[in-house]
């Protein structure tokens, strides 16, 4: 047919194109121009046009991973409880904070002198790496070998909302694309009936700064991250409307095809048959979407490893989609998990209760992704991590000068934890320090923008090449900075 | 010499003049066109506004000829074989090398840079930041001639010229239907109802076209489309951003703009008033209200921020929004660093700054400084105050009386504090101070100030407040007994209020707080909290007149009363000027030299007796020699109609921006614009939808396809996907839904369930009931952090930050929300019943009208075939299931409801989501 082979060979978007154009001068541009122009012989008359902006384009060079899986607790919860083992802070805790500590520094809550907190947690070594972790942790532990930590990460901003953009697209203000939207400009979509960008939320809240840490910024909104939900639409307007069958919603996209190559064959607009497609994909990612998101017909054994249970929105089932999504092509999968800001002013907040709680309800799932990634050979190529905003201070919080009814920690910027597994990082390792009272990172530290550039390093990108061209300066994710931590690849 | 010598020579003489022209004229290089782009390209990362290297920049003239390190330049105009410069392009050895990093120049590329120098190495100024000339029509060619026939209008000409250069020919006038629709949604955003179709088809008058655009441009709906373009550049949004995200209750700024376009407000005053409302003498209600548009910045009320960081943060926004919006130039990245390809050098960027680092906004929770708003009871009292004050004092301290309590400012929040002791200032800008707590206002402008306002709040009986100079152990100032109240807080903008008498200090003063209430259960509760203080020259005038007590009472009441309040830009008076300084780097946290108020030097002179402040920057702004402002202007109009601007980046009208497609056509209305038009955007439009370029047919043919893909050159009329607003309210119209209700209240029609999540706040989408169900999409609620799902999906702005461009794009996700979304299965079902109503009694007949109302055309054949079928389809599976047909539709028939499947479908056509 025709309209097919024109179809396979144009797929237009002309305004895409042209903003692919503007591209030229940085690597990725040469690169889409390459895509573009190669496949079309077709004809002298089709060379112009381009292909869809989400065909699976190149990296740099060879990738270590081929998918992401991005988890962020947002509020941060304590690295000192968790990862970062300091006896010394025992030593001195309920004692008044050393006031070198404090000259100069700012804090979200804290005032005046506060008292220093030893850890809630009882720490041990793990596996054969003897990778430190606390008893808030029953699961976790048999995977510490899988495991990449970083634990002198350290960030500029010590709020939520501008930490977590920082986190995610780069910089602090609003405006800019996230991560994910980079990677999809960058790679493309491997499944064109699945979004490349797959968001997925639990803890009951969006993040603290909204939607727009998916958000495209200035690219194109193709490449904005997807929000797959549990309740409701797992994608907006996904359903069909009430009381519309599958076969009759065939055939108005049938007729609408039909009707929308009438015109195309009377107005000749390459964008015409850029809809047609787009509504035979829409139709597509009305069966694959729901199939992917539906975690009923997993076996058993499955949900007893990861806790799972079909219905529910929770972290547990976000981390068995995350999976799924990964092993049909999805490249980058974020999941945001609200309520870990342990500032102590309540039960439910606090490093003994609340902290406790909010890790039963990640360890087991958290393990059983990994396990999970292992036992089907797909973690090699699928970097995890796990990350937060950033990490929370030695000392107990006061806020406002006044005594808290719980034990929590303030908002910390200069010392925290991260990790990383498979994807190509090393296993059982861990890279940095921080002092004795886990205050200021003290040897390796890591900042925000260098966990950025290895991520998109082991995705096969140059972090400095990976521009994009925007009121006539070339943006990156990274701004102006960021390295590669070398040391962390296998 | 002889006569015939003398001949000879004047003769070989002019043939030598005339051969050096000729030559001269045929390879001049132009440094616009073909030097600068090579410098950009492969020079400027190395020797441009960021880095220097050598010593060598290309960026300004003076630099590109200046001695480098080396102690020599590096380009000797008129002698390229001696130019370090050339040299180094092809130098034997690697280390010397250029480009040393990226690709070497090409031979033409060398070839054109030698050429420039030998020819004296002319310097030359970007074509967008030298002023706008009006250059002549294109008219003495025999094409001319021959286009006469075409052309409508001066436009045409310039098109025409540049159609012949790429050998294109222009195309036919769209037929009459697809004209009226195009120029309708362009003019006022919807689709043409039935009667103005039937109105303009059947006019045969040669001026019925005319008729159609003036009566758009004079429609109510009119500004309710060209406000959508300016509320993106304006980054309006019903909240305000960040964690919280709360409400922000600016929707009167947007009807501002709805009614400065209906009214045809010239630019210039747009402008001015936008930037500079405040400033105005006397300003009125409505400039106040324009100058929500800088106060449309994020604020960030998380808790445990730095209100000074996010109050910088929104200053440095209004910077880059202002050059984005009125100038198409980006200066963010000026910032950190001088400008790396065009004329702006970094301390440019602060002496700009300063222009708006001078209000009184602070980041705080209230986002004040605001406009108040009155009820009716309390407006009244303020009527009768103003009253009272202009006949027993007079009308100037009536108006100052009026703008004092409608803005109460200038207010000097907690955070201003500092020496806490047993108290500390929250982050949401109060202070909680406990028994015996203390703290201190440092260089309190005390100067000539006979009065003091304190704003706190507490229930507990007992407090005092003592105030001293100096020191805690300085002379006493006063003691303040406190009141107390039950329900009054800072979040519902209710607070108490203490006047403190102060002795018109000749200096500024420190002065120390000490909060006392001995009769506290605990030591931890507090005393009060403390909002701000407010120091003022002048009690309330008239002390002794008759009446003096009961309007003073008022003007009491007035302060305390709550209202609505919308936020603006107030200046602050004299004595809490910031200063301001050159950020090292761009980071707030490392300032360094301070500096006044200016414009860049590379572009015209700040006008002569122009205030220092921004009602003086909008003078500049908007005089005549500002090279980009009304280009900019015509631009953004011109990419509104055809898709594409004359330069396709909006954003961006320097060096590194595309180049102009037509600069004479972008000169020529600019010059207009600013000259014949007086800035009045009305005309403009008129002028350019009555061209011949823009009623052209938009067909396009493989020829066309081939040599101008995109239709850059015009050959052809625009053919664009429509935007998000346009795709929803032109489905209303069809269906008969639009309310045409206009201003107030942002409004919250469907949205599935579960979007909106936002922590730390109780805000909820409320569905709006009845019309407000059906407004258009401009009256929808913005939210940041949760923008409206369909709007999104149409490339719509998140409005965080000034969008010069929407860029299109073409997702199945836009395919989801218009076959699925039930705010469009709602418009799809009431199209079918309007179908039903008003199209006869035969579907064939129902469809014909309703593809009617859609395009304007008759249904034909081949595509009623389609939708006949589908209906047949739809209409035997609801017969034979009245479940599944009720659960589609409720009250339906198998035939309503089967109508409405075939609605839905055809609100999904190409044609009708494009403009064609």
């Amino acid at each position: 047919m025709k309209l097919q082979n024109e179809l396979q060979l144009e797929s237009a978007l002309l305004e895409t194109r042209r903003h692919f154009l503007k591209q030229c001068t940085s690597g990725l541009g040469m690169m889409a121009l390459g895509t573009m122009f190669g496949s079309c012989g077709n004809g002298s008359t089709k060379k112009q046009l381009v292909a869809n902006p989400l065909d699976v384009k190149i990296p740099h060079f060879a990738a270590k991973a081929k998918s992401v899986i991005f988890l962020h607790m947002c509020g941060s919860p304590s690295q000192l409880e968790l990862w970062d083992y300091k006896p010394e802070l025992a030593k001195l805790d309920g004692k008044p904070c050393p006031p070198s500590f404090l000259e100069g520094k700012k804090f979200a809550f804290i005032r005046g002198v506060p008292d220093m907190l030893g850890s809630v947690g009882v720490f041990k070594q793990h596996g054969q790496s003897g990778a430190w972790m606390s008893d808030y942790f029953t699961y976790l532990p048999q995977m510490a070998d899988e495991i990449s930590f970083l634990k002198a990460m350290y960030t500029d901003q010590f709020n939520h909302a501008p930490a977590q953009l920082f986190m995610h697209t780069g910089s602090a203000r609003l405006g800019r694309p996230s991560m994910g939207s980079w990677v999809t400009y960058g790679l493309g979509s491997e499944n064109a009936n699945l979004p490349g960008f797959v968001v997925l939320t639990s803890g009951g809240k969006a993040p603290d700064a909204g939607k727009s840490v998916w958000g495209n910024g200035f690219l194109p909104s193709v490449y904005q991250g997807v929000q797959c939900r549990s309740e409701g639409d797992p994608v907006l307007f996904l359903s069909d409307p009430n009381g519309l069958d599958r076969d009759l919603r065939k055939k108005a996209i049938d007729a609408l095809t039909a009707v929308n190559q009438q015109q195309y064959e009377e107005f000749k607009d390459p964008e015409t048959l850029a809809r047609i497609a787009q509504y035979e994909m829409a139709f597509k990612m009305q069966v694959s979407v729901p199939e992917v998101m539906d975690i009923s017909k997993e076996p058993t054994y499955i949900h007893q490893l990861y806790g799972t249970q079909p219905g529910q929105s929770s972290f547990a089932n976000n981390c068995l989609l995350a999976r799924k999504l990964v092993e049909k092509g999805v490249r980058f999968v974020q999941l945001y998990d609200w309520g870990w800001d342990t500032h102590g002013d309540g039960k439910g907040t606090s490093l003994e209760f609340g902290l406790r709680d909010k890790i039963n309800q990640i360890d087991q799932s958290i393990t059983a992704l990994l396990l999970d990634l292992k036992q089907r050979g797909m973690l090699d190529e699928t970097l995890v991590v796990w990350g937060t905003e950033f990490g929370r201070t030695p000392m107990q919080e006061n806020r406002n000068g006044k005594k808290m009814p719980f034990k929590g920690r303030d908002h910390h910027t200069d010392a925290f934890t991260c990790w990383m597994a498979g994807g190509g990082v090393k296993r059982g390792f861990s890279m940095g320090e921080s002092d004795e009272l886990g205050y200021f990172g003290i040897k390796d530290r890591t900042h925000i923008h260098d966990l950025q550039a290895t991520i998109l390093h082991q995705l096969g990108f140059d972090h400095e090449q990976l521009t994009y061209e925007f009121q006539g300066r070339n943006f990156r994710l990274t701004d102006t900075a960021g390295k590669v931590i070398r040391n962390v690849i296998a | 010499m002889t006569f015939l010598n003398k001949l000879l020579v004047g003769t070989v003489a002019v043939c030598v003049l005339a051969y050096g022209y000729h030559s001269l004229s045929e390879s001049e290089i132009d440094f616009n066109t073909q030097v600068k782009p090579i410098l950009n390209k492969k020079c400027m990362a190395c020797h441009g506004g960021v880095k220097k290297a050598g010593g060598f920049s290309l960026l300004f003239e003076e630099e590109a000829f200046g001695k480098t390190k080396s102690g020599k330049p590096a380009i000797i105009p008129g002698d390229a074989a001696h130019s370090e410069f050339i040299l180094r392009l092809t130098h034997p050895d690697p280390e010397k090398f250029m480009p040393k990093k990226g690709e070497p120049l090409s031979k033409e590329e060398i070839e054109t840079l030698t050429k420039w120098i030998d020819q004296g190495a002319k310097w030359g100024k970007h074509w967008a930041y030298q002023a706008v000339e009006k250059p002549a029509v294109p008219s003495n060619s025999w094409w001319k001639f021959w286009q006469n026939s075409w052309a409508n209008n001066d436009i045409d000409h310039f098109v025409a010229e540049k159609l012949k250069e790429q050998q294109l020919s222009h195309s036919q006038e769209a037929d009459k239907a697809t004209l009226l629709r195009r120029v309708t949604l362009d003019l006022t955003g919807l689709t043409p109802t039935e009667k103005q179709y039937k109105a303009f088809l059947n006019n045969p008058a040669s001026n019925a076209y005319e008729t159609v655009v003036d009566s758009l441009l004079k429609s109510p709906a009119f500004g309710e489309k060209w406000a959508s373009m300016w509320l993106d550049l304006a980054r309006y949004a019903d909240s305000k951003g960040y964690e919280k995200d709360d409400i922000r209750n600016a929707w009167r700024y947007r009807d501002w703009v709805i009614k400065a376009f209906n009214q045809n407000m010239p630019y210039d005053q747009f402008i001015t008033e936008q930037l500079a409302g405040d400033l105005l003498p006397n300003p009125t209600e409505n400039q106040l209200i324009a100058t929500g548009f800088h106060r449309n910045t994020t604020n960030n009320d998380e808790g445990g921020t730095d209100d000074e960081e996010f109050r910088v943060a929104a200053v440095l926004d209004r910077v880059s929004t202002n050059w984005v919006a009125f100038n198409s130039t980006t200066f963010a990245c000026v910032q950190c660093h001088s400008h790396p390809y065009d004329p702006f050098k970094h301390e440019e960027f602060y002496k700009y700054m300063a222009f708006f680092n001078n209000t009184r906004d602070e980041d705080v929770m209230d986002e004040s400084a605001h406009l108040r708003f009155f009820n009716e009871t309390d407006q009244k009292k303020l009527d009768e105050v103003a009253q009272w004050v202009k006949t027993s004092v007079s009308e100037t301290k009536s108006k100052e009386i009026v703008h004092f309590l409608r803005t109460v400012e200038p207010r000097i929040y907690a955070h201003n504090f500092d020496s806490f002791q047993k108290g500390t200032s929250e982050p949401s800008s109060y202070m909680g101070m406990q028994n015996g707590g203390t703290c201190r206002l440092k260089n309190a402008p005390t100067i000539n100030k006979s009065r003091m306002l304190i704003s706190y709040v507490t229930a507990q009986v007992g407090g005092s407040i003592e105030i001293r100079t100096d020191s805690l152990n300085g002379p006493k100032l006063a003691v303040v007994k406190l009141d107390t109240a039950q329900g009054r807080n800072f979040w519902n903008g209710l607070t108490l209020l203490k006047w403190v008498n102060l002795p018109n200090f000749s200096t500024r003063k420190d002065l120390h707080f000490i909060f006392r209430n001995p009769k506290l259960a605990t030591e931890t509760q507090d005393v009060c909290l403390v909002n701000w203080v407010m120091f003022l020259e002048d009690d309330f005038p008239g002390k002794g007149k008759e009446g003096y007590e009961t309007q003073f009472k008022h003007f009491n009441e007035l302060l305390l009363t709550r209202t609505e309040n919308i936020p603006i830009l107030l200046e602050n008076p004299a004595d809490l000027k910031r200063t301001t300084r050159v950020f090292e780097r761009g980071s707030m946290f490392s300032p360094t030299t301070a500096v006044e108020p200016d414009v860049p030097h590379s572009l015209h002179p700040f006008p002569k007796n122009a205030p220092r402040n921004r009602l003086g920057l909008a003078q500049w702004i908007t005089a005549k020699e500002n090279p980009l402002t009304a280009r900019t202007l015509v631009n953004r109009v011109w990419e509104q109609l055809f898709g594409t601007g004359l330069v396709e980046t909006l954003e961006d009208m320097g060096s590194q921006g595309f180049a102009p497609t037509h600069q004479a056509l972008l000169d020529y209305l600019s010059y207009r614009f600013m000259d014949d038009m007086k800035w009045q955007i009305k005309p403009l439009l008129k002028e350019i939808v009555l061209s011949a370029t823009y009623r052209q047919d938009s067909h396009v043919t493989d020829e066309l396809l081939e040599k101008d893909p995109a239709n850059r050159y015009l050959a052809r009329g625009p053919r664009v996907r429509l935007t998000g607003e346009q795709v929803r309210d032109q489905a209303l119209v069809v269906s008969n839904l639009l309310s045409r209700k206009m201003y107030g209240r942002p409004v919250m029609p469907y949205q599935p369930q579960g979007v909106w999540q936002v922590v730390y706040s109780g805000s909820k989408w409320n569905q709006s009931v009845g019309e407000d169900a059906y407004r258009r999409a401009i009256y929808t609620y913005i939210r940041r952090s949760s923008p409206y799902p369909s709007m999104l999906t149409f490339d719509g702005s998140t409005r965080d930050v000034c969008l010069a461009r929407r860029i299109r794009t073409n997702t199945p996700l836009q395919a989801l929300v218009t076959l699925n979304d039930s705010a469009f299965v709602d418009m799809a079902q009431h199209f079918a019943r309007r179908m039903q109503h008003e199209g006869g009694k035969t579907v064939a007949s129902q469809l014909q009208k309703g593809y009617e109302w859609m395009t304007g055309h008759a249904l034909p054949k081949p595509k009623q075939e389609v939708f006949e079928k589908l209906y047949q389809e739809a209409f035997i599976r609801f017969q034979k299931n009245p479940k599944k047909r009720e659960d589609w539709m409720c009250n339906s028939t198998a035939e309503s409801a089967a109508l409405a499947f075939v609605a839905n479908t055809m609100l999904n056509m190409d044609e009708f989501i494009t403009k064609e």
